[in-house]
């Protein structure tokens, strides 16, 4: 089979996050928390964020899915901490042009960039844009409480 | 077991199928998706075109000899299914697009005109999404009471607790034939004869057993009946319920709209006879009439050697699968002749989620499909978020699932090795 296809989509990265996620949980407190899913597939997420100001201290989730959604997750986890929600809404933005072929994350966030490949796998774009997806609406959304689930699909 | 029968048909039929043979991803596509939707053979794709080539015009409308075609042709593809399942009269088989809209005309046009408020209608826990919204429907506006039969301990539907449920307050009893998840078949015969007891009518949903086997509703006895087209060979578009005459005489129309009226006033209408007081507007003509296509394609073969082949196939899915430590499959093992369940597997494999075994198996040229497959609530209740499905029908072969297992195999390996 051709399997060698398959190391360009599923890259050590996202194999190692999908096993082992570092940023599961819920932020404490959660300043903002949202609830995404894509209802064709069942694969969900609960995303919470810690905010200082307009500055992201935390980002942690919840949830099932595939390799490329749980990984997806877990990178915009990471990449988001330290970040203000406008930059956090750029990233948004970027991230959804990478999976359209158009764009890629700059040195400082690289990781991100390992799931670019996702962007030759048309079906599977909604599993990595899950996470970011649900970001977007935790960012507009400035309460605690999840306003229903979002869905990308 | 013996290769004879298998290699016979397999290799008497693929040839009809040109969609088979081609390349996914470099590799000869092997189809595995027959549960969501079964391929077509040119004796349909044949009909449809010559339909529309030499025949196309609105049915029952027309003087003109185009039209007379037309209405031959739809009413004898009628004429196909009625045979096809064994119903007493013609008139009992109503097109619909699909098995789904099947039973919303039932919701509709008998449930919401005849449940009150705490009647009760027994569903079972595998029911597909189109058996089960419908009927939420009708529970919220009329304030009918859903009850659900539970598996066994194999997975089966539990007959001992179905009959605890059934009780006067019963008036329907609407369950699937064989389970597009579990892949068990259910012991309708038993269901509608408990129910019928109570006078409860009964509507089997039979989209995974029409395509295989010989399906006969008057030894069935069920009220009534649901299939899609698409899963059975046909066009998708199209599909039909099965009622029988005085029940389906008894319900108001579904929709409104030309085709279903006798006579139509500016504030009045009475209504046409059955079929055609249910198939409002200008129906899927060419679709019913590729239907009965199939039918016949699938009568030439004939459904008890279809099923006979497809026992074998299914057969050597488990085996195969079985002997695959990380696989977990739902629903029953199948019994020695496999009697008891249809030919897929739904199944997890620990390490590797579905939607991405289901991506590398597409590099592989392998379809399956990856997901809740509408069933989200018995996966729920199942604790599985979702499930790979492998589904075979009667022109696939033991090599595909050969195909199948090696991929399968070098995925959990991929998978594992990061895993281990």
């Amino acid at each position: 089979m051709s399997l060698d296809n398959m190391r360009d989509l599923y890259q050590q990265v996202i194999l190692e996050r999908y096993k082992k996620p570092r940023n599961k949980g819920k932020t404490d407190p959660a300043d903002r928390y949202q609830k995404g899913h894509n209802p064709s597939c069942g694969d969900t997420i609960e995303l919470t964020l810690k905010i200082n100001g307009d500055r992201i201290e935390d980002v942690k989730f919840e949830g099932e899915g595939c390799a490329i959604a749980i990984s997806s997750a877990d990178l915009m986890a990471e990449a988001l901490r330290g970040r203000t929600l406008t930059e956090a809404a750029e990233m948004v933005q970027r991230f959804q042009s990478m999976m359209k072929g158009e764009a890629e994350f700059p040195q400082e966030f690289r990781k991100l960039n390992a799931m670019r490949g996702v962007a030759q796998f048309p079906v599977r774009i909604k599993c990595a844009n899950l996470s970011w997806h649900t970001l977007k609406a935790a960012i507009e959304n400035s309460t605690p409480q999840p306003v229903g689930f979002v869905t990308n699909e | 077991m013996t290769l004879t029968q298998e290699k016979t048909l397999a290799a008497r039929v693929r040839a009809d199928f040109p969609i088979l043979h081609q390349a996914i991803h470099g590799k000869p596509l092997v189809y595995l998706d027959n549960a969501a939707s079964s391929q077509k053979p040119l004796a349909v794709l044949d009909a449809l075109r010559h339909y529309y080539q030499n025949d196309n015009a609105n049915v029952h409308r027309g003087v003109h000899t185009l039209s007379s075609r037309a209405t031959d042709g739809y009413e004898g593809a009628r004429d196909k299914v009625a045979a096809f399942v064994n119903a007493a009269h013609r008139e009992e088989i109503i097109y619909t697009r699909n098995a789904t809209e099947a039973i919303n005309l039932v919701a509709y046009a008998w449930g919401m005109s005849t449940l009150q408020r705490g009647d009760e209608i027994i569903l079972s826990v595998m029911e597909h999404h189109a058996n089960l919204i419908p009927w939420q429907f009708v529970a919220q506006k009329t304030g009918a009471v859903l009850r659900f039969v539970e598996l066994t301990g194999t997975q089966d539907f539990d007959l001992d607790h179905y009959r605890s449920l059934v009780s006067d307050k019963t008036k329907l009893v609407s369950v699937v034939h064989a389970s597009n998840m579990l892949g068990c078949i259910n012991p309708v015969e038993d269901i509608v004869a408990i129910a019928h007891q109570y006078g409860a009518k009964v509507l089997i949903d039979a989209c995974q057993s029409v395509p295989h086997s010989v399906v006969d509703v008057q030894a069935l006895d069920c009220d009534w009946l649901v299939a899609s087209g698409h899963k059975m060979c046909a066009p998708t578009g199209i599909g039909f319920l099965y009622g029988k005459k005085e029940l389906l005489r008894s319900m108001p129309p579904f929709m409104g709209g030309g085709e279903m009226i006798a006579d139509v006033f500016f504030d009045q209408a009475t209504y046409a006879d059955i079929p055609h007081r249910f198939e409002a507007g200008t129906p899927a003509i060419g679709e019913a009439i590729a239907l009965g296509a199939a039918v016949d394609y699938l009568m030439a073969i004939g459904m008890d050697k279809i099923h006979a082949y497809e026992q074998e196939l299914t057969a050597y899915l488990f085996q195969q699968l079985n002997a695959i430590s990380e696989v977990k499959i739902y629903g029953p093992q199948p019994d020695a002749g496999v009697t008891n369940r249809v030919g897929l597997a739904a199944f997890t494999t620990g390490a590797v989620h579905p939607h991405d075994l289901s991506t590398i198996l597409d590099q592989a040229g392998i379809a399956i499909r990856a997901g809740h497959h509408c069933t989200q609530p018995l996966h729920r209740h199942l604790g599985a978020q979702s499930t790979a499905r492998a589904s075979v029908y009667f022109y696939n072969t033991r090599e595909e699932i050969d195909t199948f297992i090696t991929a399968l195999k070098e995925a959990i390996e991929f998978f594992g090795g990061i895993f281990g």
